[in-house]
Formats: C-alpha cells, sequence, structure tokens
C-alpha cells in the first residue's frame, strides 16, 4: 500500500459547546499526510459541522498541538498507523500580533492598563471607561497614555510632589486613581481627572504612604476594599488604606522629615498629605519581591521573596498561614484566579506554578521552562484561567498555556514541564537575535487585558501592546 | 639337598639292596607326608623307600626315553621346592643340627658301616622334634583372623592354644634391658610366641643368605664315582646283543623329523629367526591416556575460538563491493598487525587457478609450532584504562547546584576598563570603580543608579577598588582612587541609612585633632618630625553633594582596601608605598597607622581574617599571617606563586585561596601546611581575582582571558576531611582588551550571583 495512500482513523472531540459534531460523524478514516489545514477543511466542510463562515481550527492530539502531518506525528511519537488518534478540536488560534509601541524617556518599569474589562474598569460598573495605560518609569514619572500613543497626562516629578527616585510599580485603584512606589519607599497616591474630550488629564498627588524602609519593588491593589499592598526590600510586606480619611498617621520616624538632609528636606517640600501603613508585616529575611492579594478573597495575600519561599498571609490577624519553599529566588509572582495556583517567576529562568492550598499534595505543581533570563513579572490571563504571560530580562514575553504539559526528565528536576506557546520579542528587535543577557531590551514589567492585549515595558523606554485576546484555544 | 637328589637316585639305584631291609616303607610314608624335610639321614633312609618304585620306573625308562625325561625334570622341580620348603623352616633342621649326632657308627660284623642310635632318654626337656610344644592346625590362613579371640588356634587334640600374653610395657622394657639369648623381635606366626633364634640357626641363616651350603658336613663336591665306565669289558656281566634299536633308525624320530620338515616346508617353522623390522620394535606407543577420566574444564580453561563461517571476503572471487578501497588498503597497511580488524584483504583472481599461495603460510605454521611447544595460550589482556576512571570520584557539576552558569546583566556606562566591582552588603546594589576615574552604583537589573568622578574628569585617577562597609545599618562605599581613598554614602538609600552612614563617617571629625596631636606626641618621641600616613579630609564641596562625604590620602596609589569585619577597620595596600605600604585605618578615630616598620617584599594585599583578630599580608610571594593584639607574627604560608595577584579567607576562617599572575589558582588548608592544598590551572592568563562566597560553598576567580571560572568548594567541619573542589563553569562573555580580560569579581552576599569587572567596559552579572 502506498503511503500516500494511507489512512488513519481519527475520533474529533472537542470542548467548543457551539461546534460540537454528531455522535455518527465523529469518527472517520483521513489521508495520513493530512495537516493541520486539512483536517481544519474536512471539519468545516458541509458534512461535517456546516459552519456558516469556515471557523479556522487547532487540533491536539494527545494534549499537543498537531503542527506536522498526522503521519508524521504517529512516527514521531512511535505510534503505529492503524492506532485510533483521538484529535480534540479547538478554535485556532492568532498569534500576538504587535500593535503598538509607546516611547518614553527611561526604562518602563511597571504598567497597567485600565479598560472596561480592567479590574479598576469593572469596579466603575456601568460608566464608561477610557482605555489607558499608566506606565511607570524609571525617570520617576507615571504617564498615561490612550490607545493611540499619546501622553495624555504627566506626574510631577522631581522636586515638587511625586517620585523622586525611580518608580518601580503603577497601579490603577479605579478609573480615576492610581498609586505608584519606587525606590523612595513611598506609595504616592493620585487623582487622575481627564478632559472631557480626553486627550488631556492631570496626575495630582492625593497622598504619599510612607512606611517601608526600603525600595518598594511591587504593589498590588484591590479595587474594592481600596486597600494597597506593597513589596519591600526591607523583607516587608505593607497593607494600605488608598483613602485619606481611612489611613492612619504616618509614623514620623519613617518619614523622611525626621532625617535632616538636604535631599530629604528637598522631597519635603511638597505639600502632599503624608499617612502611615494599616500594617507593616515582617516576613521575610531578604527582600520581598511581590505581594499580591487573593483573586477571590481580599483577607488572604500572598508574598514571594529572594529567600525561596512564598507565604501566605492572613490579613485581618496579619501573619503568615502557610509558607511554599521553591529552589531558587522568587522575582515576581501573579495568581491565577481559576487554577488557585500562583505564578511565580524565578531567577533561575523559569516560572514555577505553586499550589498554596494547605491540602495540596505537591507544592510545585508545574514549571513552566523558555525563558533564558530571569522572569521579573508574570501575568494571568484575563479570558481563561489556564494561560498566563510572563516578562523576562530576555527580552521576550511568552505566553503559557497549563494545558500543555509533558513530564519532565530527570535533568529538569521531574514535574511536569511546559513550553511557551507564543514568544513575543520587542518590536524593534524583530528579526534580530535575542540581545545577549537581554541587553538594552529586557521587558520589566507585563500586563494582559483582554481589551489592551498583552502591554509590556522595559529597558529600551518603551511600552509595547501586543493583541491578546483569542491566543489560546478555550 | 636338590641338586643331590638326582646323583642319590643313581646311587641308590645301583645301591638298592644294601639298605633295602633297613626301614619299613609303610612307617616312612607318614614322615614324607608330614615333611618332606627332616634331616639328611631320615631322607636318606626314607628315599630308599621309595625304591621300588623308582626301580619300576627304570624299567619304563627302557620304552620312553623322552617321558623319563620329562619326569626327571619334574623331579628336580619337586627338588627345588623341597629347598625352598627347608629354608622357610630353619628351625626343625636347626634343632636337627642342632643336636649331637645321636647315633655312633659303628662297624657290623661285615664290616660295614652301621648306625647304632642312642637311646632316647625321655625327660622333661628332652628334645623331642614331634613333641614341640602344641602344634596349631588351624592351618594356612592369617593368625590376625584370632585377633579377637583369647586363643590363637587349635592343637592337634583340638585345645585351644591360648594366646601367649604379649608383652606388656614393663615386660617390653624388661626384655629391651636383657635381651635373651637369640631374640630375633619377631614373633613366630603359629605359636603367637617371641621368636627365638639359636646361634647355629642364626648361622644356618646367614649361610643361606650368604648362598653358602647350610650344614657343615655336606660336601659339595664329592669324588666321582664312575658307574659306567667307557671301558669295555672283555668279560661282560651280560651277553645280550645290542638291543635292536641302537642302530635301527627310529620310525619314530623319523616320523617326527618328517613332520618338522613339512612344518619348515610349509613355513610353520623356520629355519631362522625372521628379522623382525627394527621400526615395529622402536613404535612402541603407550596409551597412556586409556584410563584417563573425564575431568572438569579447568576454571582458566578459554575455548578454543570457533571460527566463523567464511563470508564473501574471503571468496576468491568477492562482489566488488566487498573489495577494499585503495584508502582502505592503505589504512589496513598502515595499522599494526594485532591492531587490523581482519587478518587479510579481500582480493579478486579470475580463476582459482590463479590464486596464489598462502604467503603467511609459514608464519602461520611457526606460529602454530610454537603454540603447541610451549602452549603459551594466554589471554592477551590489553591495558585498557579509561584515564578519567583514575581521576578521585569527584561529584558532577550538575549535582552541586546552585552556581552561576549563564549571563544575565550586562552593566553599561564606563567609558574606560572597569577595575573592581563589589556587591553591597545587602546584594541589592552593585558598585563599580573604573579606569576614567568613575564610582557607579547598579541597579541588579542593569539600571545605573548614581555615579560620582573622583577625580578630575581629563586626567582621571583609576579607581583601583571599591568597597562596601560590611554592615546592613549604614550604606558606606569606599572607593580608591589613586591615592586618595574616599568613602561614599549614596543617596539611594532610606534615609534613616544615610543618616546612620553620615553619622559613622563624621564621628571621627572630633578626633581627628587629637589623633594628629598623638601622633605628634610619638613622633616628637622618636625626636624626627614625620606626617602621619594619612591626611583625613572632606573632599570638595561637590563631590560632598554628591554624596562623597570624606576622603584620606596615603604617600602612593592604593591598589588594594579591605574592611574588617565590624566596619570600624579598614587596611589598605599600595604596593609602591615601601614602608608605608599596609595601612590600618580605624574610621571612627579618623586615625591611620602603619603596622609594619618593614615588609619584606612588595605587599599586594591585605584582609582581615573573617572571625579572629589576625591579619594577612600577601607579598609578591609569601603570605604572612599577623595576630594584631599579640602582635606577632603566626604563620608564613608558601603558595609557590611568583607573583601573588590577590588572595581571600573563607569565611570559616581556615581555607585561603590565592590567585596569582603566573596563572595558578592555590588553595591553602590553614590547619594543614603552608603549602598549598590543591594547586589549579585552568587559565591561560595571569589570575586577577579570587573571592569566596560568604554563604554557599562556591569561590571564582578571575583571569586576563576574559573567563572567570567558578568552582565548587565545600569546606567540612570535620578536620579529618578535606575540602572537596569541583571547578564547575566557565563562564565566557568579557572580550579582552589590551590583554586584560576579567579585573575583579564580587558575589552576591546570599544567592549564587557573581558580578565581574571587565576590561570591555562592562561589568556583567551572572545567575
Amino acid at each position: 500500500m502506498d503511503a500516500s495512500s494511507a489512512q488513519v482513523k481519527v475520533v474529533f472531540t472537542t470542548n467548543e459547546e457551539d461546534l460540537i459534531l454528531p455522535e455518527s460523524k465523529r469518527q472517520l478514516l483521513v489521508p495520513a499526510d493530512i495537516k493541520r489545514y486539512g483536517l481544519s477543511r474536512i471539519l468545516n466542510s458541509e458534512s461535517m459541522l456546516d459552519t456558516s463562515s469556515p471557523v479556522p481550527l487547532d487540533f491536539l492530539a494527545n494534549g499537543t498541538f498537531l503542527k506536522t502531518s498526522i503521519e508524521e506525528y504517529l512516527k514521531s511519537n512511535g505510534l503505529s498507523q492503524e492506532t485510533t488518534l483521538t484529535l480534540q478540536y479547538v478554535r485556532s488560534l492568532l498569534p500576538p500580533v504587535y500593535e503598538a509601541s509607546f516611547e518614553h524617556d527611561d526604562w518602563v518599569s511597571g504598567v497597567d492598563v485600565l479598560s472596561s474589562t480592567s479590574p479598576a474598569g469593572l469596579l466603575a460598573g456601568d460608566a464608561a471607561v477610557n482605555e489607558r495605560v499608566a506606565s511607570a518609569s524609571y525617570d520617576g514619572l507615571v504617564r498615561i497614555w490612550n490607545p493611540s500613543g499619546t501622553a495624555i497626562a504627566v506626574s510631577a516629578g522631581g522636586k515638587g510632589e511625586g517620585h523622586t527616585q525611580r518608580i518601580n510599580a503603577v497601579r490603577w485603584l479605579s478609573p480615576t486613581q492610581l498609586a505608584s512606589a519606587g525606590l523612595d519607599r513611598k506609595v504616592v497616591v493620585w487623582d487622575y481627572k481627564e478632559a472631557d474630550d480626553g486627550f488631556s488629564g492631570a496626575l495630582k498627588p492625593n497622598m504619599e504612604l510612607w512606611g517601608h524602609g526600603k525600595n518598594i519593588n511591587s504593589i498590588d491593589v484591590n479595587g474594592s476594599t481600596r486597600r494597597i499592598l506593597t513589596a519591600s526590600s526591607d523583607g516587608r510586606v505593607g497593607l494600605w488604606s488608598a483613602s485619606k480619611r481611612t489611613a492612619p498617621q504616618a509614623d514620623p520616624e519613617s518619614l523622611p522629615s525626621a532625617h535632616i538632609t538636604k535631599r530629604a528636606k528637598l522631597s519635603n517640600a511638597g505639600s502632599t498629605a503624608q499617612r502611615g501603613p494599616l500594617a507593616m508585616i515582617p516576613l521575610h529575611e531578604e527582600a520581598v519581591t511581590a505581594a499580591i492579594f487573593h483573586p477571590k478573597d481580599s483577607t488572604v495575600a500572598y508574598s514571594a521573596s529572594l529567600d525561596h519561599t512564598v507565604k501566605t498571609i492572613d490579613l485581618t490577624t496579619q501573619r503568615e498561614v502557610s509558607r511554599l519553599t521553591t529552589m531558587h529566588p522568587i522575582l515576581c509572582a501573579t495568581a491565577l484566579p481559576g487554577a488557585s495556583l500562583i505564578a511565580a517567576g524565578s531567577s533561575a529562568r523559569h516560572i514555577t506554578l505553586l499550589d498554596p492550598r494547605e491540602s495540596a499534595a505537591a507544592t510545585a505543581a508545574m514549571t513552566l521552562r523558555g525563558h533564558v533570563n530571569m522572569v521579573v513579572s508574570v501575568a494571568a490571563s484575563p479570558e481563561n484561567d489556564y494561560s498566563l504571560v510572563s516578562g523576562s530580562h530576555d527580552s521576550t514575553c511568552r505566553v503559557w498555556d497549563l494545558r500543555s504539559v509533558r513530564l519532565a526528565s530527570s535533568e529538569e528536576g521531574g514535574g511536569s514541564v511546559s513550553e511557551p506557546v507564543y514568544t513575543i520579542g520587542r518590536e524593534w528587535l524583530k528579526g534580530k537575535k535575542l540581545p545577549p543577557a537581554g541587553d538594552g531590551a529586557k521587558v520589566l514589567s507585563v500586563a494582559w487585558d483582554k481589551t489592551w492585549g498583552i502591554v509590556s515595558g522595559g529597558e529600551d523606554k518603551k511600552v509595547q501592546v501586543n493583541r491578546g485576546n483569542g491566543l489560546l484555544a478555550s | 639337598m636338590g641338586p643331590s637328589l638326582p646323583s642319590r637316585k643313581r646311587k641308590e639305584v645301583s645301591e638298592v639292596v644294601e639298605s633295602d631291609d633297613e626301614f619299613d616303607g609303610a612307617e616312612l610314608e607318614g614322615i614324607l607326608s608330614q615333611s618332606e624335610d627332616d634331616d639328611d639321614d631320615v631322607e636318606d633312609s626314607q628315599s630308599e623307600g621309595e625304591e621300588p618304585e623308582l626301580d619300576e620306573d627304570e624299567d619304563e625308562d627302557e620304552d620312553e626315553d623322552e617321558e623319563d625325561d620329562v619326569r626327571s625334570g619334574d623331579e628336580e622341580g619337586e627338588g627345588i621346592n623341597g629347598e625352598s620348603n627347608s629354608k622357610t623352616k630353619p628351625d626343625v633342621d636347626g634343632e636337627a643340627a642342632d643336636d649331637e649326632p645321636n647315633y655312633r657308627v659303628v662297624k657290623d660284623a661285615n664290616g660295614g658301616v652301621r648306625y647304632e642310635y642312642a637311646e632316647i632318654d625321655p625327660v622333661y626337656d628332652s628334645d623331642d622334634s614331634d613333641a614341640q610344644g602344641p602344634v596349631n592346625t588351624i592351618g594356612n590362613i592369617p593368625l590376625s583372623f584370632y585377633d579377637s579371640y583369647p586363643h590363637i588356634g587349635y592343637d592337634i587334640n583340638g585345645k585351644k592354644i591360648m594366646r601367649p600374653a604379649t608383652g606388656e610395657a614393663l615386660d617390653a622394657l624388661l626384655d629391651s634391658i636383657e635381651l635373651p639369648k637369640g631374640w630375633t623381635g619377631l614373633t613366630d606366626p603359629e605359636t603367637g610366641k617371641p621368636l627365638n633364634l639359636s646361634q647355629e640357626e642364626l648361622e644356618l641363616l646367614k649361610k643361606l643368605q650368604m648362598n653358602e651350603v647350610p650344614s657343615d658336613d655336606y660336601d659339595p663336591y664329592p669324588d666321582m664315582i664312575p658307574y659306567f665306565t667307557s671301558i669295555e669289558e672283555k668279560m661282560p656281566l651280560s651277553a645280550a646283543p645290542e638291543p635292536k634299536r641302537r642302530f635301527v633308525p627310529s620310525k619314530h624320530e623319523a616320523k617326527r623329523i618328517a613332520k618338522l620338515v613339512r612344518a619348515i616346508k610349509e613355513g610353520k617353522i623356520l629355519p631362522y629367526r625372521p628379522p623382525e623390522p627394527e621400526t615395529e620394535q622402536e613404535d612402541k606407543y603407550y596409551d597412556i591416556w586409556a584410563n584417563e577420566e573425564p575431568q572438569e574444564r579447568h576454571v582458566m580453561h578459554i575455548p578454543a575460538p570457533k571460527l566463523a563461517p567464511p563470508g564473501y571476503d574471503l571468496s576468491y572471487n568477492p562482489p566488488p563491493e566487498y573489495l577494499p578501497t585503495a584508502e582502505e588498503k592503505d589504512n589496513w597497511e598502515k595499522l599494526d598487525p594485532e591492531e587490523r580488524e581482519k587478518e587479510y584483504l579481500p582480493s579478486k583472481f579470475d580463476a582459482l587457478r590463479k590464486v596464489p599461495a598462502y604467503g603467511e603460510f609459514v608464519k602461520e605454521r611457526f606460529e602454530r609450532c610454537l603454540d603447541l611447544y610451549l602452549a603459551p595460550r594466554v589471554r592477551k589482556n590489553r591495558l585498557n584504562i579509561d584515564p578519567s576512571s583514575l581521576l578521585p570520584k569527584l561529584p558532577r557539576p550538575e549535582e552541586l547546584r546552585p552556581f552561576p552558569t549563564v549571563c544575565q546583566t550586562i552593566f553599561k556606562g564606563h567609558t574606560s576598563r572597569v577595575r573592581t566591582v563589589a556587591f553591597s552588603p545587602d546584594g541589592e546594589w552593585i558598585a563599580s570603580g573604573s579606569d576614567d576615574g568613575t564610582v557607579r552604583i547598579w541597579a541588579l537589573n542593569g539600571h545605573q543608579e548614581w555615579s560620582a568622578q573622583l577625580s578630575s574628569a581629563d586626567e582621571p585617577e583609576p579607581v583601583n577598588m571599591v568597597r562596601w562597609r560590611p554592615s546592613k545599618d549604614t550604606f558606606i562605599l569606599a572607593a580608591a582612587a589613586g591615592e586618595d581613598l574616599f568613602f561614599i554614602a549614596p543617596p539611594i538609600v532610606s534615609d534613616a541609612t544615610e543618616q546612620a552612614s553620615r553619622d559613622v563617617l563624621d564621628a571621627g571629625f572630633g578626633y581627628a585633632t587629637n589623633g594628629s596631636s598623638a601622633a605628634a606626641a610619638t613622633t616628637t618621641a622618636d625626636g624626627a618630625k614625620k606626617e602621619p600616613p594619612a591626611k583625613w579630609s572632606r573632599p570638595s564641596a561637590s563631590l560632598v553633594a554628591k554624596g562623597v562625604l570624606l576622603k584620606f590620602a596615603v604617600r602612593s596609589a592604593i591598589k588594594t582596601i579591605n574592611w574588617h569585619r565590624r566596619g570600624d577597620f579598614l587596611c589598605t595596600v599600595s604596593p609602591t608605598g615601601q614602608r608605608s605600604s599596609v595601612i590600618i585605618h580605624t574610621l571612627s578615630k579618623h586615625l591611620s597607622q602603619v603596622p609594619f616598620r618593614k615588609l619584606p617584599g612588595l605587599a599586594q594585599t591585605a584582609q582581615f581574617h573573617p572571625s579572629r583578630p589576625y591579619f594577612f599580608v600577601a607579598t609578591q610571594r609569601m603570605i604572612r599571617c599577623y595576630d594584631l593584639q599579640r602582635q606577632e607574627l603566626v604563620k608564613v604560608i608558601q603558595p609557590g606563586a611568583r607573583w601573588i595577584s590577590s588572595i581571600d579567607i573563607h569565611p570559616g576562617g581556615d581555607n585561603l585561596i590565592v590567585g596569582s599572575y603566573d596563572r595558578r589558582l592555590l588553595w591553602h588548608d590553614l590547619d594543614l601546611s603552608n603549602r598549598p592544598y590543591k594547586t589549579m590551572r585552568f587559565h591561560p592568563e595571569a589570575i586577577r581575582a579570587v573571592k569566596f562566597h560568604r554563604g554557599l560553598p562556591l569561590f571564582a576567580d578571575a583571569s586576563d582571558d576574559g573567563s572567570l571560572q567558578i568552582f565548587h568548594g565545600k569546606v567540612v567541619g570535620d578536620l579529618m576531611e578535606n575540602a572537596t573542589i569541583v571547578p564547575v563553569k566557565m563562564l565566557r562573555g568579557h572580550k579582552v582588551e589590551k590583554k586584560l580580560g576579567v579585573m575583579d569579581v564580587d558575589w552576591h552576599p546570599k544567592h549564587p550571583w557573581i558580578v565581574s569587572a571587565g576590561a570591555d567596559m562592562t561589568c556583567r552579572l551572572w545567575a
């Protein structure tokens, strides 16, 4: 029998409710040399799904996407041609296409998005929410961008109010409020007002929150309870209130005016209200790199640190509830709401998925490998529960699908391992090799929103926007 | 006796009449059956009893000569038997010889000889040969059959012959003391008693042994008595004519001769002995393995290899694909005969008759003969030792994680080669100093946070060394640029920390006057006006605004600075400073002291012991360890390097690594010896810097070849165990510029991250 005429029996299954085949049509004999496109055509044909417009489909064979012909797949997996192959078909995905870049004066250390689908936007309820990106830069300024790439508002910097040193993170508290924190150890809550035409706006510091002894590495906000969590290099996690009324007075010792230095005097020139923390929780021996709220329970938070641990904090008692120890210093963390996992990016160039639940048998659920430099930012997908994007110093963002899993070899330390689905490079580096050590193009922050897509900022002084919806099969 | 018998027979024939009436034949018959070997005389008389039979024999003889001959031969045989019997029973003979002749020879009335026998005196001890104790009648069976019985047999009356008491120990002893006469030590098998032999018997035995005639009165050479004379009697006794048989040829003989002739003719009898073929005689084979039984193979037995069946390439006309190409042929010929995979090269011939003789025939036969002759079939054990297996077992680098493997950040900004680099005590900042005269402070992600030009930008003094004050409460960086050393409190940390740093730096200004006055006092005591070794002062206002708060100047360029662990003392080394090359500075008092009056050699680097009040000073070839409290030399370490570039002391305090410009990295165990425990040469160029990790079992060196070598160096508290040193990673990335590669390294205080300063104007962070 000629190889080209060989046929393989396949069974089509799917999770897509609207694309289910009738029972009788699920089994089919297809030519062995058929590829994804052919299979998609077959399924879209009148005799099968009979879709009004062709739906491009992808096929999962045993958990991995079929990229070659069926014949080659069988051969590479050591299966005989007579086996019945089960193919799960999902809506085909489009790669994260580049959309725009916003130029900055200095490195972009933090980005956050505001849209009707972002957490802050959702708080606004029915009110129309403009699509904005807030970026924090190493020049100490917070900028607000609209989708067309214009900086609508820039915070006052330097001598006046605002940050005197670089900013590490910025977050939208609500469509009219932001919080930013940086090397100058304070959290600044900004009021953002926009002109009616939407082309100009103003950022005014609402209050400064003092309390940390060192660099604040990241902040997280909970818009509904108006709480802010900060992670600082002094090993403490700060819990703050975002409203001036509820925030307690700052400890005078922590204020810069306590130390009469020239620079402190200068920074103190502003008349911004100064407030202190609701709680300052010493948790880690070393710098805390991330503190995040539980996605559903605002009284629970997680903190990740360079001392290899991820801790669960009960915010009402401000105690450590449990800790997960990993092998490497952790540089960033995010919670995956659906999978109740924590994705922690480590300095060992991978992302560990940790299960913080007490009942979990194994703490490290999965390892995502692929980055070649420290992973400094992760963001969960807004659309589904099984994908996330990570930004790394190797100048790439990578999109991961937790469903495509393989068992790790013993060299990799066992467990299950996943590889990235998409790799988003910096647009200006397109077609070139990755710079050594991510030099000049490190990604420092990444955010993923349904409306905006994947927004990443980095050492190249740019915020890059890539299309972000429909990247992964549902 | 034997030899005498035939002659006597003849005599008897003649003397039949004489002795006929002497004995009664019937009586003698019994004696004969009893024992044939009585003394001579008895036998003589006996033989007379046989006479009638002999006579009949004689008569018959006349008819059949041949039978007679045979018979006589038989008798001779008997005679021989008789002699042997007499030998076995010498006692009987001896007893006979022992006695005096119990007869007298008298002349009878006729004048003949007459034997007159003595009367037998039947006393107790009378010699009666018949009654010599009980005779054992058990016959010719071994006496051992009676071993389990108290008796040893039965006498003629059926009574048990009791076993004579065997000599007990005492008896044996007595016997051995006084040997009875004729003691032999033998046991008479018949009686079980000790066998004693008399002197006569012993002599008889001796004679028998000497092949002499046993009895004295036997004359072996008697005078011949001519019974038949050759003289023809004129008056013969018998006038009978000569019997016919004397002259008629015997038909019987003729018959026999005819028989023989016929046999000869037929070839049954050969007239001569046929010559036996000599070869047959020589070729006498003995099948020495005839009775060989199958045996187990020896453990070392090696079965002869079984030859594989011939393949196509052995054919005289192989398919062309089996023929070797010219290259293969060359290779084959170049190889050693022992290394060749095949002993032959396939070759092609048109016809079998064109195949030449086997060229190696003679050699092969010869070697096979050698094999057979020497049986040198030895298992040829080629010594195939993997050289790596001889190395001591070291853990694989993969098992020794974590250690830095890849470059993670490149710090770009310096405009000239970066001389030095240091991690801040909290591990968040990296300070670097460069030939462009700047000190820069970087965040770990490569962002430059702070920088200061310490000397004029036009003629920059290279910043040779930056070191952080080892304390987390303050944030003070010491930077050596030329002859000046600057203390910097960079304004990038919290105000509280910055304030603490400023306080620490300014604390000494109160002491400054006191210190100088004290110094002046010492100099006046010496009698000579001496300047203090260092002048402490505020730097220029622009630098103070930057955060550079304090400086001092020594007389020559500072190459190395190292902090004491408490952060109050600081040592500087300026190799060209001669007497004041090593200076210890006290930050809290702004005081500088020269601890050594004179140093042997050029000081290269100096370091405080991490836990004890020791101070290590490295000159070009030696490292000296001083006790600062007792002010004495504790130890001299000789690494054997020609020019030491840098040293570092293990945080445990018992080990030391030394990097040298002659490309060596040396590990010293201070407790073990003053010689290096391990010497490592991995770099083709000079080693510029060595550094231990403060927490993890790691150390690293930096070399001018642009690479860093990371080692796993585990020090065990147990004194019995040596340090495990495994090179785990070579980090390459720095470019070599003007023969300078990596100038300095420093480890992150906690994590396995290392930062290196390169001559290519960059620093790199490796993780």
